[in-house]
């Protein structure tokens, strides 16, 4: 199966006033196109630097990085925000939703920063997002209108509506009861089995149980 | 495939989200707003306001009819006049009018003969008033108005009648309440007949005082000549220039004439009032000129502190909305995509704040206008485009200035550091 992640010590050093904080020390990720993959660890270990790097939000102290057949690791600015616009979806714990918009307004959002993009296209596309995800009975509504788990499903209809190479998942349930919580990772295995590549931010091992493979971490560095 | 957005399209999109933005803090924009809105008004409505008034002085001062005139005014004998040019002194003459009314170019020339004060007694009571000769025509080619009667005419000044056109404010005194017009008086004994009333023009704008006009007598500069002055003798030429004579080419040979016809000698003086109205004219546009410069100069600095306002709140907003702009980021949306986002909110914000300006000045100028007719002054303010243009195009200048900072503030924060608050 083709490689749709292929990261080679992969570093990343801050500077906290006088110390240098090493939150990744040379990790190895391989993901496979249509993988379900948990990242799992400690608050500390190193999952959301590692989720960021792969996620191109941030770049790298030191390391390679292949995404999609392109090598972003030494991309910056423009480039690598044309880079995560296009191959990456984010869904974030606190849901991120900008709170004046509608929700087909939210979901719009990546398409508007790709550019070249008409505004009716943009939110015909939106709005199909929102009705494959079974939103299309709150379209018109703002995010405080909706419940936990609606927003959430919302913020994942934004990180698919580009037509992303990845969907990466910063603990998408830690906010939400087990109820709300069972319904979007039954929407994550949905959009798995229909063949997207997810990759899951959590510490909660229920969560990791339902991805195929898991990538455990420990002091920035990746113990299994 | 879609069709791309056109240029118009995506900055409507752009103006409309900081719109939306800008509404979504209403109190906070108008008082981010106050300072351009202050500095735009005042710069129209001062700015307009001068430009109007000095155009009111302009037309006052032409209706004068000052501008296509030259007076040619008896000196009398130099006393220290060494020169037989001098002593000779033959003084302003008749003939001397007769010949510049007869040069080409030349529209009147009218004698005048200033009287002395002379006893005047009317029906209703007595008063000393300064007699003057005039010409037919002479006390309304100046713009005064025959309020009653008729003015002096031809057939006046060649009859040498003893008729007489009262300044208004002598009436009072010689005739009571009862009409003048018709009726006689005496001056220093000899009768003479009202034939009507003089008031002057009062103008709007121009710093001229007219009402000395009221408080004489003017009676046919031939029956004056006679009376008061030697034979020949007049004491002044009100020379008038043709609509289509060059001022200037009259002026030179209406000197030059008198010149030679004097031989020389320094007996008369040429008063050139265009000149002196040029001059008038001029010092009133250094005037206006200074107060512009001034208005330009408080509207500048108002508009700068209105900036410094646009700078602040910007910033404000910026530190609001860091999270919005991580996720933004975190969506893919780039430095410029950031960067325009502020600097259309603070573009968009100058804007209308001029435009509110301009539309606060012009209500100003309506307001002004409005207390004028209050004091039955008729106030013609047009605005002042220059004024409007250029408080518009410096409140964009200054919103590209003070935007630009938090735009790029908001623009280089760090993906990761900004959504996570």
């Amino acid at each position: 199966m083709a490689a749709l992640i292929e990261a080679r010590g992969l570093t990343k050093t801050y500077r906290l006033g006088q110390v240098d904080v090493q939150a990744l020390r040379g990790a190895d990720v391989d993901v496979a196109r249509g993988e379900f993959v948990a990242i799992i660890g400690p608050s500390g270990s190193g999952k959301s630097t590692l989720m960021h790097l792969l996620g191109c939000l941030d770049t790298p102290t030191a390391g390679r990085y292949v995404l999609d057949g392109e090598e972003v690791g030494g991309l910056h600015g423009k480039r690598l925000a044309a880079v995560r616009n296009r191959k990456v979806g984010f869904v974030f714990q606190t849901f991120n939703l900008m709170p004046r918009l509608s929700i087909e307004e939210n979901v719009a959002l990546p398409l508007k920063y790709r550019g070249g993009i008409a505004r009716r296209e943009r939110r015909a596309r939106a709005v199909a997002g929102l009705e494959a995800l079974g939103l299309g009975h709150r379209i018109g509504h703002r995010p405080e209108e909706l419940s936990g788990g609606e927003r959430q499903r919302v913020a994942i209809a934004r990180a698919l509506v580009g037509g992303p190479a990845i969907l990466m998942a910063d603990e998408p349930t830690g906010n939400l009861d087990s109820k709300a919580g069972a319904e979007v990772m039954r929407t994550f295995e949905a959009l798995h089995a229909a063949g997207n590549t997810v990759i899951l931010v959590t510490h909660d091992p229920n969560v990791a149980a339902r991805a195929e493979r898991t990538i455990e971490m420990a002091d920035g560095r990746i113990v299994a | 495939m879609a069709e791309a957005p056109g240029r118009i399209a995506i900055l409507l999109e752009l103006v409309g989200d900081a719109v939306r933005e800008i509404l979504a803090h209403p109190l906070r924009s108008l008082l981010t707003l106050s300072g351009i809105v202050f500095g735009a008004a005042s710069l129209v409505s001062m700015t307009s306001i001068a430009v109007g008034m000095q155009a009111m002085a302009y037309r006052d001062l032409e209706s004068i009819g000052f501008p296509r005139s030259l007076r040619v005014r008896d000196q009398g004998p130099r006393g220290d006049a060494t020169r037989a040019a001098d002593l000779r002194h033959p003084g302003l003459r008749i003939a001397d009018a007769e010949a510049l009314g007869a040069m080409p170019g030349v529209a009147s020339a009218m004698p005048n003969i200033w009287g002395t004060d002379q006893v005047i007694v009317g029906p209703a009571g007595r008063r000393i008033a300064p007699v003057e000769g005039v010409a037919a025509g002479y006390l309304t080619v100046r713009n005064n108005r025959v309020i009653a009667g008729r003015d002096l005419g031809p057939l006046d000044i060649s009859n040498v009648s003893r008729v007489v056109v009262l300044g208004e404010a002598v009436v009072a005194d010689l005739f009571g309440t009862a009409p003048p017009v018709g009726r006689t008086l005496t001056i220093g004994g000899t009768r003479f007949t009202v034939i009507g009333v003089v008031a002057e023009q009062v103008y709007e704008m121009a710093p001229i005082d007219n009402s000395w006009i009221t408080r004489r007598m003017y009676v046919p500069w031939t029956w004056a000549q006679r009376y008061f002055r030697e034979p020949g003798r007049i004491d002044q030429v009100l020379v008038t220039a043709r609509p289509e004579a060059d001022l200037g080419d009259v002026i030179r040979r209406a000197e030059l004439l008198v010149r030679q016809r004097h031989g020389g000698a320094e007996d008369y003086r040429l008063i050139n009032e265009a000149a002196e109205v040029r001059a008038n004219l001029a010092m009133a546009d250094q005037v206006l000129g200074g107060w512009n410069a001034v208005m330009y100069a408080i509207s500048i600095i108002t508009i700068l502190v209105g900036g410094i306002g646009l700078f602040s709140v910007l910033l404000i907003s910026v530190r609001e909305r860091v999270r919005e702009i991580g996720i933004m980021k975190a969506l893919g949306a780039d430095e410029g995509d950031i960067r325009r986002l502020f600097m259309t909110e603070s573009l968009t914000l100058a804007v209308v704040g001029a435009v509110v300006g301009v539309a606060a000045g012009a209500g100003l100028i309506v307001l002004t206008k409005w207390i004028g007719t209050q004091f039955g002054r008729q106030f013609e303010i047009p605005l002042h485009w220059p004024g409007a243009v250029f408080a518009i195009g410096f409140a964009i200048a200054v919103g590209v200035l003070f935007g630009w900072y938090p735009a790029r503030r908001a623009a280089g924060l760090d993906p990761v550091e900004a959504i996570n608050g």
